[in-house]
């Protein structure tokens, strides 16, 4: 019995010792997104799924299109990297890791011109939702997510 | 060569006798005085030998049977102190140690939860994502304006602007 109880204690402290390990590598999922009416709708990407209710109530669209993505792994939560479409960039500039999330400066390019920037607390619960431009019938948003 | 207080000392013990007595009495300035004084002597020397005597016990055996109870009682417990002493260090086995663990960490593990519980209303918005700062271009777009929308049954933040610069549908390409 003394056994079995030494054993329960060491998984016990090695769950507790290795969470902030496992939490330290996380990926960000960052898309450019055409959001538009059509007749007949695509399927939601798979990176869209949790926040598809949201989305199509809060900008009234049917149908959301990913015309630019990047996954980035943080290790240190300085890293930057970039999302781009044909005409659009995404610069995200990751400065450092909370107990909350990340701190994340968006710059939001249409080719060299930028449009917007923000700087975000990006929740590792909570995904981000920024409306861009209006393009042609639809609109641009950009969407951050931890996955 | 007796001083005169030694043979006063000794003529009231009735400690002279023969010439030497006859010689001391006669002596006296005052033999009445001296007698009285001697009676006297002799009975304040009988009241203290009746008064300051030690008192005869008369239940001596009552103690001395008080006596070797409480010296069996102390003997009685000197073993049992050794031997709770014995078993306070062996309390601390390898066991009981792992009880004492496993039992601490359940505490801790309660008190962790029932903390984490209670916080988790009043930091509930630690767990949305923040916008701490947003800029538009103000010479592309000078009418734009920015707000901040939480959307808390999918924890979705929205940062929403209005008035940027609208685009041709080419821009919307892959």
């Amino acid at each position: 019995m003394g056994r079995s109880l030494a054993f329960v204690i060491s998984i016990g402290a090695l769950m507790m010792s290795g969470a902030p390990a496992l939490q330290a590598a996380e990926t960000v999922w960052s898309g450019l997104v055409m959001a538009e009416n059509v007749a007949q709708p695509q399927s939601i990407p798979p990176e869209l799924t949790r926040i598809e209710g949201s989305l199509k109530r809060f900008f009234g669209y049917n149908q959301f299109q990913v015309i630019g993505q990047s996954e980035k792994v943080l290790k240190t939560g300085q890293e930057d990297w970039l999302a781009t479409s044909k005409f659009f960039g995404l610069h995200v500039d990751a400065r450092g890791e909370s107990p909350g999330g990340y701190v994340l400066n968006l710059k939001l390019y249409k080719e060299k011109e930028l449009l917007l920037e923000t700087e975000a607390k990006l929740s590792k619960r909570s995904p981000l939702v920024i409306k861009g431009p209006q393009v042609g019938g639809g609109q641009l948003l950009l969407v951050l997510v931890v996955q | 060569m007796k001083t005169f207080e030694e043979k006063w000392t000794a003529w009231l013990d009735d400690q002279l006798s023969g010439h030497e007595l006859s010689e001391f009495e006669a002596s006296l300035p005052d033999k009445a005085a001296a007698e009285t004084e001697k009676a006297e002597a002799r009975k304040l020397r009988e009241l203290l030998k009746r008064e300051l005597s030690a008192q005869p016990l008369t239940n001596e055996e009552f103690f001395s049977h008080q006596l070797r109870e409480k010296i069996t009682q102390k003997s009685r417990e000197l073993p049992r102190a050794v031997a709770g002493q014995t078993a306070t260090s062996r309390w601390w086995t390898i066991p009981r140690l792992l009880w004492a663990g496993s039992a601490s960490l359940a505490v801790f593990l309660v008190f962790t939860v029932a903390v984490i519980h209670e916080k988790n209303p009043a930091e509930e918005s630690q767990y949305l994502t923040q916008i701490l700062n947003a800029r538009v271009d103000p010479i592309v777009s000078p009418n734009a304006t920015v707000a901040i929308f939480e959307v808390k049954q999918d924890r979705v933040t929205v940062l929403w602007t209005e008035g940027l610069q609208s685009l041709p549908a080419d821009y919307a390409a892959k």
